[in-house]
C-alpha cells in the first residue's frame, strides 16, 4: 500500500470518528440542558433522580456504557437490536465494496447507533454539570435587576442570563468538546471502524504498524481546528466583562 | 394623599424575625430616607416594597390600591406581581446593570420587551435620560468601561425608563469609592427637587439630613425613630438613635 492508500484508508476510519463527534454534539449538547434543569429543580424527587442519573453516568467508564448499551437488549430481552439492524440492512441493501465511509456506515449501523446512544447520553450528563455550574453563576442581582423592571422570567433567562453563561461556560465546554474526538477511539471496543480501528486493521493485515502512530495526525489537525474555532467564539463574547 | 401606604409588615427568614412591625407613609413628590445600623432591616424592607421578597404579614398599598396583603392566601401570579413591581424602581448597591448590552441597551431592555412605546421613542427617551444623569457621550460604552459612580447613575437612568410612581435606593453609593459618592447623590438630589417620590436607604448622614422631607430610624426590625431631618438629627430621643449618630460623628 502506498503512503496514500493508507491515508486515504485512515480518512474513511476518520469520517467514521467525525460523524460519532458530530452527532454527539449536536444530539448531547440540547439535551444536556433539560438535564441542568431537572439537577437545579426545586422540586426534590426530580433533583434526585436527576442527580443519581448523573453520578451513574459519570461515574462509569464511557467503554462500559457502550457495552451495556450494545449487549443488554440481546442479554435481558433475547433481542440483539444492534446486530439485527446489522443484519436487516446486508440482506435489504447494496452495499459498496470499495472501503469507502459509505460501506463502513453500512456495515456498522447497528453497533454505531449503540455508540451514538451512549456518547450522547455520557456527554449530555457532562454538558448538563457545565450548564448548571454556568447558570449558577450568574449573580442573584442580575435576576432582580431584570424583576424590577419587570421583565418575566422568561424574558430574564432569555434576554439577561442566557449570554453571560454562554459566555462562562465556553472555556469548559471547549476543553469537553476537544475530549469528545479523543474518546470516539473508544467505538473500536465494539469493532466499529473508527480511525484507530483501521489502523489496527493495517497492523493486523499488513503488518504495519507506523499507521497507528500516524493516526495521531489526524487528531491533532482536527483539534487544531477546534482551537482555534473556539478561541474565535471566546473572542467574540470578550466584547463584555461581568 | 399618600402615594405609599404600609402597614404592620412582618417578615422573618425562617426563626430570624427581620422586620416587626413597620407602617409608615409616603407623600408624593417626598423623600423617605431610611437609615439604621447594618441588619435593621432597612433592605428587607425595600425588597418588600418591591415584591423581591414577601412579607409573612402586613399591606401595602400604592395609591390606594392594595397591591401587597400578607393575608391574602390566595397564589399571586407571575403577570400580576410583574405589575405590581412596576409601581417600584430599584436601584440596587452593586449597579446589576447588564453587562452585555451597552449603555443605552441597558436602559432600553426592558421598555422595548415590555412594549412601553415604541423603539424609537423608549430610544429617545433613555437618551433623554442619559443626559439627565450626566452620561450622554457615554451612551454605546459597556459596563465594564465605566466607573462604579457612572455605572450607578446609569442604573438610575435604566430605573426611571420605566416610569416608577416610586423609586427605591438600596444604599446607592456604598459600593463606591469615596470620591465617585458625591455624582451618584448629585443625580439624586436632582431628582428631588424634580420631586421624585423616593425611598433612599442610606449611611451618607448629611445627604439624607439634606435631601429628606421625612427620615426614619429602623432599628432591629422597628422603626425606632421617624420625623423630619431636623428631629431626628438634631433632636433624637431614644439613645439608640444618639448613639448610632454619634457614631458617624467620630
Amino acid at each position: 500500500m502506498t503512503f496514500a492508500e493508507i491515508t486515504l484508508f485512515l480518512a474513511n476510519g476518520f469520517a467514521l470518528s467525525l460523524i460519532i463527534f458530530a452527532v454527539t454534539l449536536i444530539c448531547g449538547a440540547p439535551l444536556g440542558l433539560p438535564i441542568a434543569f431537572c439537577s437545579m429543580s426545586r422540586f426534590a424527587p426530580l433533583k434526585y433522580i436527576a442527580k443519581t442519573f448523573v453520578w451513574i453516568i459519570r461515574g462509569i467508564p464511557l467503554m462500559l456504557q457502550i457495552f451495556i448499551i450494545y449487549y443488554v437488549p440481546g442479554l435481558l430481552f433475547g433481542r440483539p437490536i444492534f446486530s439485527e439492524i446489522d443484519r436487516y440492512i446486508l440482506k435489504y441493501y447494496e452495499i459498496p465494496n470499495d472501503g469507502s465511509i459509505l460501506q463502513l456506515l453500512m456495515t456498522n449501523m447497528g453497533g454505531l447507533i449503540a455508540v451514538l446512544i451512549a456518547f450522547t447520553i455520557n456527554y449530555a450528563c457532562y454538558f448538563s454539570e457545565i450548564y448548571r455550574g454556568g447558570i449558577e453563576s450568574i449573580s442573584k442581582g442580575q435576576y432582580e435587576a431584570g424583576y424590577v423592571l419587570g421583565m418575566s422570567k422568561s424574558q430574564v433567562f432569555r434576554k439577561i442570563v442566557l449570554k453571560q453563561v454562554i459566555k462562562r461556560i465556553v472555556p469548559p465546554m471547549s476543553n469537553e468538546i476537544i475530549t469528545l474526538i479523543k474518546d470516539t477511539a473508544l467505538a473500536n471496543c465494539i469493532m466499529i471502524p473508527e480511525i484507530i480501528k483501521q489502523a489496527k486493521e493495517l497492523a493486523a493485515t499488513k503488518a504495519l504498524i507506523w499507521p497507528l502512530f500516524y493516526t495521531g495526525v489526524f487528531y491533532l489537525l482536527f483539534v487544531g481546528l477546534l482551537t482555534i474555532l473556539l478561541g474565535q467564539l471566546e473572542k467574540k463574547l470578550s466584547y463584555f466583562k461581568d | 394623599m399618600s402615594v405609599l401606604e404600609v402597614k404592620n409588615i412582618y417578615k422573618s427568614f425562617g426563626k430570624t424575625e427581620v422586620l416587626k412591625g413597620i407602617d409608615f407613609s409616603l407623600e408624593k413628590g417626598q423623600v423617605l430616607s431610611i437609615i439604621g445600623s447594618s441588619g435593621s432591616g432597612k433592605t428587607t424592607l425595600l425588597r418588600c416594597l418591591n415584591s423581591l421578597e414577601f412579607a409573612d404579614k402586613g399591606t401595602i398599598t400604592v395609591n390606594d390600591t392594595v397591591i401587597f396583603d400578607g393575608d391574602r392566601k390566595t397564589k399571586r401570579s407571575d403577570a400580576e406581581l410583574r405589575e405590581r413591581r412596576l409601581h417600584f424602581g430599584l436601584v440596587f448597591q452593586s449597579f446589576n446593570l447588564f453587562p452585555q448590552y451597552t449603555v443605552l441597551q441597558n436602559i432600553t431592555l426592558a421598555p422595548n420587551l415590555l412594549k412601553k412605546d415604541t423603539p424609537e421613542n423608549n430610544k429617545a427617551k433613555a437618551l433623554k435620560l442619559l443626559e439627565e444623569v450626566g452620561l450622554s457621550e457615554k451612551a454605546n460604552n459597556y459596563p465594564c468601561e465605566l466607573s462604579g459612580g457612572q455605572q450607578q447613575r446609569v442604573a438610575i437612568a435604566r430605573a426611571l425608563a420605566m416610569d416608577p410612581e416610586i423609586l427605591c435606593f438600596d444604599e446607592p453609593t456604598s459600593a463606591l469609592d469615596p470620591e465617585l459618592t458625591g455624582e451618584v447623590l448629585k443625580v439624586i438630589r436632582s431628582l428631588a427637587d424634580g420631586h421624585m417620590t423616593m425611598i433612599v436607604v442610606t449611611h451618607e448622614m448629611s445627604f439624607a439630613k439634606d435631601v429628606s422631607d421625612t427620615v426614619i430610624f429602623m432599628d432591629d426590625g422597628v422603626i425606632a425613630e421617624q420625623g423630619t431631618p431636623d428631629e431626628v438629627f438634631g433632636n433624637p430621643k431614644t439613645d439608640r438613635l444618639k448613639a448610632f449618630l454619634a457614631s458617624y460623628n467620630k
